[in-house]
């Protein structure tokens, strides 16, 4: 078994790694891996007031901060029922702008294109290519300065709030912005040309789903109230775990996302594929020349998709300017009064689909979730990596693996900060559980069944272990049995030991695993109360005898086991009744 | 003459420190050509772990790894400077360090403390671990501070850093005061070096910089209830952005109370 490991990636933002681990011609798994300490943030804004966390929720990440600042805006004015009159919209609108052109040019330029022309930095390429590095600091130093007159700084204004702006833009500050975004034409052209042509390789390509934000009216755009999906499907902003799903994993850490039980993909490349034809300008122009299908198949063509975006927001400023410019009046801070509300803000972070969600109870936040774009890219990012290692592998180019894995997902921006609550990997045996199951039955294995009533297929464990108790077996406990009896973990030393549990391993509802519980342990963020005690009471040795049996539930959600759930119960406990 | 070394590392954090510095563009050029930068992930890949005359470190320590690798670039470095909040004060994470209830939140989100690929600890600056030379303040660092304390580091002298609270430089940018049109602002107790944006953008200051250790808290909060705020508002704003210093205040204030 071979490993190629990429600590540290370079040229992302925050600290991640990637793992591919070979077996002889197979590609066993590829694991992306968060290695940012956890900051809870989700649990910071709780009992803070709405304005308290406008300011700290943008902290998740700097790179994206003003979409933090938008989306969490946008939820909390959706919560408390504040309505903005367009003069804040535009602004917010020409900020949001500002952060896509800095974070797009900084992706395009120093992290990504060194990579497709042979460089370890955009410092490194000045030397050959300073006419691009030179654009590249100037459109970027550009963008950044339309974030700071609108947000106050460079990295975290405090001045967009709920409600509007502390200080408005002077009419001078914006024709600045205008006649500058008119001046970077010839330069922003130059830009998507170039990343619009250049020779992306073929491997990896396969089909995905897409999703971004529906702006309306048939235009192109950066936020709205819904959700469009790939395959047609409309999502209003409070029904967003319809897509993310991230609800559905609840003893794992791994805030995973997947649509209908499939990895999909946020991010210009969604958004191009999604919303291109809406492109006008030359924006539409270049998308009529450029687009091709292998943007729906080929994640590298991410790096275009946001080339294409860069046109698109130069050409948008000046139009937006134009349009805040014909309400002279500044609107100040729009007051409210409500205290209570529940409310959900989507935008399109250059990376992707972003959404906050709050719950305000008496002034205070009871619960927040935030999903990060990258939180939902990440199965995409292990999955193209995985496609493309095996296919390099079987066409005998293993040696490209490592820098080819590297452009793919520095192809997806990931933005390691934001999605520091994201870790881990599934990584199950689906094969031959039948037969292994069979020879643990030889040894006499103590069962004990995991799991949560009332949760639908969290109780598949407890199902399974009463089936068995109720069919005579000796050995069959429920977790609550025994989970604070220290008395039977001292008699159990030296048995070994089965547990069952519904196990969210990405497989098909009710498929079955079964595997060494130190497999979990290592590989998985399944976690479980009754882990602990486990942990304690038994030796690394006794550790190793014991087994997980696995079943994919198909919902967690309050309510019986779904169908395919309890059929799998039945096989597991005909084979071990027998 | 041999050009200085330069390591840029970062630790748990939102990485605006590192991305301000890239965000220097003009100054970029000539920062990479006045030292060789050993080390700065989020710009180069070919970054090495050899020893370095200053490292710049971002972010708070939350995991066992990372402090193994900050006590590893101490070892290394000559001289070391804390920037921005997290690592200087810990971060918004610190709070939750400083209320005690960080194991508790962290079971609530992760249920198990044993379930990561890195080994979890509640977020501490940096100082909490090892020696520091130099704090740079702020979330996220100030570019003329940095520029002004680099260009001195390489020079060889100590960065002068403004010791005083944010309300001194809003006199300086004669500003209206917040405070007597009854809104809530930070300034008096938060570390100058922001040109005190947030008032200048008649928005209070959240503190962000942090505390400032030249601000007199008691006469401070004092002051401030004096004038009609309510203090556990204050407590809690004050606490944001403060690590465990503010926590650790309010603490001794309590403590002194209860002996008089």
């Amino acid at each position: 078994m071979k490993k190629i490991t990429i600590d540290h990636l370079a040229r992302v933002e925050g600290n991640g790694s990637l793992t591919a681990t070979i077996d002889g011609r197979v590609v066993r798994e590829v694991k992306f891996l968060i290695n940012e300490g956890p900051r809870l943030i989700e649990r910071l804004a709780v009992g803070k007031t709405p304005e308290e966390d406008v300011s700290v929720a943008p902290r998740i990440c700097a790179i994206c901060t003003l979409s933090h600042k938008n989306a969490v805006i946008r939820a909390m004015e959706n919560a408390l029922g504040v309505k903005v009159p367009p003069k804040i919209t535009l602004l917010r609108e020409l900020m949001h702008l500002g952060e896509f052109i800095e974070s797009h040019s900084l992706h395009l330029y120093y992290l990504a294109l060194p990579d497709f022309v042979g460089f370890p930095n955009a410092i490194a390429m000045a030397s050959r290519f300073p006419f691009e590095v030179k654009i590249a600091l100037e459109m970027k130093q550009f963008g950044n300065h339309v974030m700071k007159v609108l947000s106050g700084r460079f990295i975290h204004g405090e001045n967009p709030v709920i409600g509007g702006f502390g200080r408005y833009p002077t009419r001078e500050e914006l024709l600045f912005i205008k006649a500058r975004a008119i001046q970077f034409m010839p330069f922003v052209h130059k830009t998507t040309e170039l990343f619009c042509s250049l020779p992306y390789p073929d491997i990896p390509e396969e089909e995905t789903i897409f999703a971004c934000c529906e702006p309306g009216d048939g235009q192109y755009g950066l936020w709205g109230d819904e959700i469009v999906v790939s395959n047609g499907k409309k999502i209003y902003r409070d029904d967003y775990p319809r897509l993310t799903n991230e609800f559905l994993v609840p003893h794992s850490t791994a805030k995973r996302s997947r649509y209908q039980g499939k990895t999909y993909t946020v991010g210009a490349q969604a958004r191009v594929n999604l919303l291109g034809e809406r492109l006008r300008g030359e924006a539409g122009r270049m998308f009529t020349r450029f687009y091709n299908d292998r943007y729906r198949r080929n994640p590298l063509f991410q790096n275009a998709a946001q080339a294409l975006e860069i046109m698109y927001c130069f050409e948008k400023i000046p139009e937006v300017v134009d349009a805040i410019l014909s309400f002279p009046e500044d609107p100040g801070i729009i007051p409210y009064s409500a205290r209570e509300g529940v409310g959900t803000g989507l935008v399109e972070a250059p990376r992707g689909l972003l959404i906050h969600h709050y719950e305000i109870k008496d002034g205070r936040i009871t619960f927040a979730d935030i999903i990060t774009p990258t939180a939902q890219n990440a199965e995409e990012i292990e999955r193209y990596c995985l496609i493309a290692a095996q296919k390099l592998l079987d066409e005998g180019k293993e040696e490209l693996i490592r820098d080819r894995l590297e452009m793919v997902v520095r192809a997806f921006d990931p933005c390691i900060s934001c999605s520091a609550h994201l870790v881990e990997v599934r990584q199950a045996e689906v094969t031959e559980w039948e037969k292994r199951l069979e020879q643990l039955k030889e040894t006499k294995p103590i069962i004990i069944g995991l799991g949560t009533k009332n949760y639908g297929d969290d109780r598949a464990g407890l199902t399974l272990a009463e089936r068995l108790k109720a069919a005579g077996h000796a050995d069959a406990y429920l977790e609550e049995e025994i989970i604070n009896d220290e008395a039977f973990w001292s008699t159990v030393e030296g048995r070994p030991l089965l547990l069952i549990d519904a196990l969210n391993f990405g497989g098909a509802s009710g498929q079955i695993t079964l595997m060494p519980l130190v497999q979990v342990l290592w590989n998985s963020s399944l976690t479980h109360r009754l882990l602990t005690p486990l942990l304690d009471s038994l030796s690394l040795a006794h550790l190793k005898k014991a087994y997980f049996l696995g079943i994919q539930p198909q919902t967690l959600r309050e309510g019986e086991l779904s169908k395919p759930v309890t059929e799998s119960i039945e096989k597991i406990v005909e084979i071990l009744k027998k | 003459m041999n050009k200085v070394k330069i390591g840029v590392y970062e630790l748990t954090g939102c990485a605006g420190d590192a991305l301000l510095i890239l965000d220097c563009e003009s100054e970029l050029v000539n920062i990479f050509a006045a030292a060789d930068i050993e080390a700065f992930l989020m710009a180069k890949s070919d970054n090495t772990h050899g020893p370095v005359d200053v490292a710049l470190v971002e972010g708070s320590v939350t995991t066992e790894e990372e402090k193994e690798e900050l006590l590893a670039i101490r070892q290394r470095a000559g001289i070391v400077v804390a920037i921005g909040n997290c690592a200087c004060e810990g971060g918004i994470q610190a709070a939750l360090t400083a209320s005690g209830t960080w194991e508790k939140e962290f079971k609530q989100v992760y249920k198990n403390l044993k379930h990561t690929n890195v080994r979890p600890l509640p977020s501490r600056p940096i100082d909490a671990f090892i020696k520091v030379d130099y704090y740079l303040p702020g979330c996220p660092i100030g570019q003329e501070q940095f520029l002004t304390a680099f260009t001195r580091l390489l020079a060889g002298h100590p960065p002068e850093l403004y010791r005083f609270p944010v309300c001194l430089e809003c006199k300086w940018h004669e500003n209206d005061c917040l405070l007597n049109r009854q809104v809530p602002c930070l300034g008096p107790l938060t570390k100058a070096g922001c040109a005190a944006i947030c008032p200048s953008h008649n928005l209070p200051c959240v503190g962000c910089w942090g505390p400032s250790e030249e601000a007199n808290r008691t006469a401070e909060f004092q002051l401030l209830q004096e004038k009609g705020f309510d203090p556990e508002s204050i407590k809690r704003k004050m606490a944001i952005y403060s690590g465990t210093t503010v926590v650790e205040f309010f603490q001794s204030l309590r403590k002194e109370k209860g002996s008089r």
